[in-house]
């Protein structure tokens, strides 16, 4: 009762180029491994040492750990793992199994949104005569392959082994906003087989990155496959990693026969409503809700939004997802029963960004006076824990409802660092901060200008939807500022960002 | 008759204030009988008390068209002047037979309601005049109203035992305070008194006595800290009156959110010296008495009916000291009444005149509470159109709270921006039946509905005279949300319709607007 379907717009994955190869017997069957032939040394151990932010006292540091995955040569001095083996990363190492010097390394490129990351040897010498490993393409269901790694459970490296089992478009658990293509496999795959290679007749088909805990299912690991690397492979080609670009607008199957004919579309199963259109996505100014999309890239789209791609029937997003920005995609569409075509040029949708787990950012912040403002997002909302019915619902509709057009970096007043100039505000931490001193606040930047103005008498803080304003008064507060920042080791007034 | 009785549960506890939903059965206790002692002990009795048993059976929120199973109540009513017996409205609501019964002797009549008010929560009883409502009330006899109780009183809880024998619990009254009853709105008076109750049959209402004269009545009991709240004699006093000239109109209220302004940063931005009283008005509720006084937004209250406020938003009261603001209107004065509010607006004190009113249930834009009617709805060829009310968003519990649900409950706690654009009720989209003509919608339902056919949707009414006028072969209704467009077949919802008649779905009207 009462489900709203979720907005795809999240959900784009590179099709599967469907490469049945035929694998030679031989190679299924198990074959012993010379570890001292040297034919694995491109994978590698990646000791990591990280710095976890902390988005409660964001002047603060925040909580050194350290972490170890797995990366493996591709080229020269280039190394690939997954973003989440070297996000926060303060210090990088690479081990080869047959010798125990650590090389330090730096990231060279990393893409969140796919869990993936290049990364280099500062000193390229010792890895000149590593062989690179070559990539395969998709494996089909129920072959074998290997995941080669430095999992838990001892030092040196390690080989599991198991079969694909599906082929499917998963959500990436990195940011938990991001979805693509996934395979599983039932080989084992545990914490420390991140980044490494999984292989089939011995080409790399997939980057082992995520899987299930052993409380919640059994023998499910999930590797990144082949079209996402390449697509990651050839986005950095230019130097820059650009992102996944979408059409941030969401359909509606036509499904009924009065909205068939309504439509235009004459029930000939070709043809998606616009259910919804995302104003700061690629088609905002383009499509309106109730068009009917015939067509993408010259492939008819069916009433369910699906295309036939390749042989295989697929969302119409995932020819989306194979393009690049700046890409151009072609869209035939309908409107009151007039066909018309325009090509869209296509760009990454920014506010969406904000709902998933950022890394490898210095959390932003101001304080004054005590009170503490941050940029909502994520990582924000997981730390500070708020239940406020305020924020959360702008956090959950921040798209549904469209609040980025108006406040496109909502900001939260996340405490109030307790002290005679603010005893009477503590209770109105954790709400959205709407004004300062008559001016809409935007963006954390607007926080900093407003506060530093000083043409009046008061500092008058509007919250969105709390009753009363709060007020502080400019001397007193001015004050207090710097006996609160001494009192509570805060170093930094500010962090907004680097310029 | 009686033992069976004296097996239900006692279910009074603080959260009994929204469970309407009796307590299971007690297990059946074994009773160890005792040789008489030398000397019968007199059994101590109460001749204005009636036990009350009532039946009721709510409409299901869902499934309009339906109820829910029925339920059990019990409680002790007090017996008033002609005969009539007062009892919490909770006992009385969604009631579908109710019926008094003496205590001792086990007697029963017939009773109907002659007045109920669910935000004062109290209702009161009648049983049709007959020769057996005469006998059934020879033996008894009214019990007076004392509202004279105070805080460090001692009053108690009176119960009847298996035989009708009287059963005393002794509180005393530790605070006054005004808090809601059972249904969303503005405070009432409440005593709160602390002592123990021991459990017995009755459980939805029972007496407060102070010296044989009524005091109040129960609301809530928390077992574990032993505090009681009591709906007091005042508020019942005014309950009566305002039933005893013909026409209730309920308590008034004056419409309005105020904030403290103790913080001294804040007081000097508001113009406030130290030691004035006055509080700010954050909001003023459109329609309701204090914005047809001329109150605005952003003055300082400064007094009511020669009450001075305080800081905290407190008057004191002569009887109990501190006590809210929001008790000056809705305890001691009635609708009609007129009222007098000084407040500072840009640094000059201004005095508003008005007259007390109260905004009826049915003109919020989101209705807070419904009791005894179903809810109202249209369904057209599968798709089930509701307006939005409290209750109907409760049902879902905080964790069902999700996506559209919490997009509706959002629009409850803030109705401002849909009654500016003249809205009268919010109608929605809340299910979907499987039907040939809503094919492809079956997963839809919580989103509002802008348009039907054209035509603006500002209540359920409208929503039924839109659907008559579609200009093509099919209905469009526009939505507020995913998807937003929604097409209906015309002749194909009409064909729906009949066959949900008496379908599966066991629908007997396609729509109740009374």
């Amino acid at each position: 009762m009462n489900i709203r379907p979720l907005l795809t717009l999240l959900a784009l994955a590179v099709l599967p180029p469907v490469m049945a190869q035929p694998v030679p017997e031989t190679l299924l069957a198990s074959q012993a491994i010379d570890l001292s032939s040297g034919a694995w040394d491109g994978v590698v151990n990646i000791d990591v040492s990280v710095l976890v932010p902390d988005y409660r006292e964001p002047w603060n540091a925040g909580q050194p750990s350290g972490g170890s995955g797995t990366g493996f040569l591709i080229g020269k001095n280039r190394f690939l793992t997954n973003a989440h083996v070297v996000s926060n990363a303060t210090r990088i190492l690479i081990r080869t199994s047959n010798d125990p010097e650590p090389h330090p390394a730096k990231i060279v490129h990393i893409a969140h949104d796919c869990d993936l990351a290049l990364i280099e040897a500062e000193d390229p010498k010792h890895f000149e005569k590593l062989k690179p490993l070559d990539f395969g393409g998709i494996p089909q269901l129920n072959t074998e392959v290997i995941a080669v790694g430095y999992p838990i459970g001892g030092d040196r490296i390690s080989v599991t082994r198991g079969v694909v089992s599906r082929i499917d478009f998963r959500p990436y658990s990195h940011t938990s906003v991001d979805s693509h293509l996934a395979i599983q496999v039932d080989a084992a795959i545990n914490p420390g087989n991140s980044g490494g290679p999984v292989l089939q007749a011995g080409k790399v088909v997939g980057v082992a990155f995520q899987g299930f805990s052993g409380r919640v299912a059994q023998n499910v690991g999930y590797m990144i496959p082949m079209p996402v690397i390449k697509r990651f492979l050839k986005d950095i080609e230019d130097g820059r990693y650009d992102h996944y670009v979408d059409l941030a607008a969401s359909d509606f199957p036509i499904e009924n026969p009065a909205q068939a004919k309504a439509l235009g579309t004459n029930g000939g199963g070709v043809g998606v409503m616009v259910a919804d259109v995302e104003p700061a996505g690629s088609v905002g100014e383009i499509l309106k809700i109730g068009d009917v999309i015939l067509g993408i890239d010259d492939n008819p789209v069916l009433n369910n939004g699906l295309v036939r791609y390749e042989g295989e029937l697929v969302d119409m997003n995932e020819i989306v997802e194979r393009k690049f920005a700046g890409d151009k995609i072609k869209l035939e569409f309908m409107r009151e029963g007039k066909k018309q075509e325009v090509t869209v040029t296509l760009k990454r949708f920014d506010p969406y960004v904000r709902l998933g787990a950022t890394y490898n950012q210095r959390p932003r912040y101001v304080v004054f006076a005590g009170l503490v403002f941050q940029p909502m997002d994520r990582n924000l909302m997981d730390a500070h824990q708020i239940r406020d019915r305020t924020v959360s619902y702008v956090f959950d509709n921040f798209l549904t409802n469209k609040l980025y057009v108006e406040r496109p970096e909502p900001v939260v007043l996340t405490s109030v660092l307790p002290d005679e100039v603010n005893t009477w505000l503590t209770p109105y931490a954790h709400s959205i901060v709407d004004e300062i001193n008559g001016v809409k606040i935007k963006s954390l930047k607007d926080v900093q200008t407003a506060l530093s103005k000083k043409d009046q008498a008061f500092i008058e803080i509007r919250l969105l939807e709390k009753s009363r304003p709060l007020v502080l008064k400019r001397e007193i507060a001015e004050a207090a500022h710097p006996r609160i920042m001494q009192t509570y080791n805060i170093l930094g007034d500010s962090f907004v960002g680097e310029e | 008759m009686k033992l069976f009785t004296s097996f239900l549960l006692l279910a009074f506890s603080a959260t009994c204030l929204q469970a309407q939903a009796p307590g299971p059965a007690a297990p059946k206790k074994k009773r160890v009988l005792t040789a008489p002692a030398a000397a019968a002990q007199p059994v101590v009795q109460n001749s204005s008390l009636v036990k009350v048993n009532a039946t009721s059976q709510a409409y299901n929120l869902h499934l309009p068209w339906q109820k829910e199973s029925p339920s059990g109540r019990r409680g002790l009513g007090v017996v008033l002047a002609g005969n009539r017996v007062l009892v919490t409205a909770q006992m009385a609501a969604d009631a579908t037979y109710l019926e008094l019964e003496l205590p001792e002797s086990g007697q029963k009549i017939p009773a109907k309601v002659v007045a109920v008010d669910y935000e004062a929560n109290l209702a009161l009883l009648e049983s049709p005049p007959s020769d057996k409502q005469k006998a059934f009330f020879a033996g008894l006899k009214p019990m007076s109203i004392d509202a004279s109780a105070r805080i460090g009183d001692a009053v108690s809880i009176l119960q009847t035992g298996r035989v009708g024998e009287l059963i005393e619990s002794p509180l005393n009254i530790s605070k006054v305070l005004s808090r809601r009853y059972i249904v969303e709105g503005s405070g009432f008076l409440v005593y709160e008194a602390t002592g123990i109750i021991r459990s017995e049959a009755n459980s939805f209402t029972l007496p407060v006595v102070k010296g044989g004269k009524l005091a109040g009545l129960l609301l809530s009991y928390d077992s574990k800290n032993q505090v009681t709240t009591i709906l007091p004699a005042p508020i019942i006093e005014h309950f009566l009156k305002d039933v005893a000239d013909g026409s209730y109109e309920g308590f008034p209220g004056l419409g309005m959110e105020l904030q403290a302004t103790q913080d001294e940063q804040f007081r000097e931005f508001l113009g406030l010296k130290p030691n004035e009283p006055g509080v700010l008005i954050s909001a003023v509720v459109k329609g309701a008495s204090a914005e047809q006084a001329g109150m605005k937004k952003g003055d300082i209250l400064v007094s009511i009916n020669g009450f001075t406020i305080d800081s905290r938003g407190d008057y004191k009261d002569p009887q109990y000291g501190a006590l809210s603001a929001g008790h000056l209107v809705r305890g001691r004065a009635y609708v009609g009444d007129k009222v007098e509010i000084k407040v500072i607006r840009e640094g000059k004190e201004v005095t508003l005149n008005g007259t007390l009113t109260r905004k009826k249930p049915e003109d919020h834009l989101v209705l807070p509470y419904r009791f005894d009617q179903g809810p109202r709805y249209v369904l057209m060829g599968g798709l089930l159109f509701q307006e939005l009310s409290r209750p109907y968003l409760d049902a879902f519990g905080e964790e069902q709270r999700s996506g559209a649900i919490l997009r509706l409950a959002r629009i409850a706690t803030h109705p401002e921006k849909y009654e500016e654009a003249g809205r009268r009720k919010l109608v929605f989209l809340s299910l979907v039946l499987p039907t040939p003509g809503a094919q492809g919608y079956d997963k839809l339902g919580g989103q509002v509905v802008n348009k039907v056919n054209g035509k603006v949707i500002n209540d359920l009414n409208d929503l039924a005279e839109a659907f008559k006028s579609a200009k093509e072969t099919w209905h469009l209704i526009e939505l507020d949300d995913f998807p937003h467009l929604l097409h209906l077949d015309t002749f194909g919802a009409e064909r729906d319709n009949m066959r949900l008649l008496d379908g599966a779905y066991r629908i007997g009207s396609l729509k109740r607007l009374e």
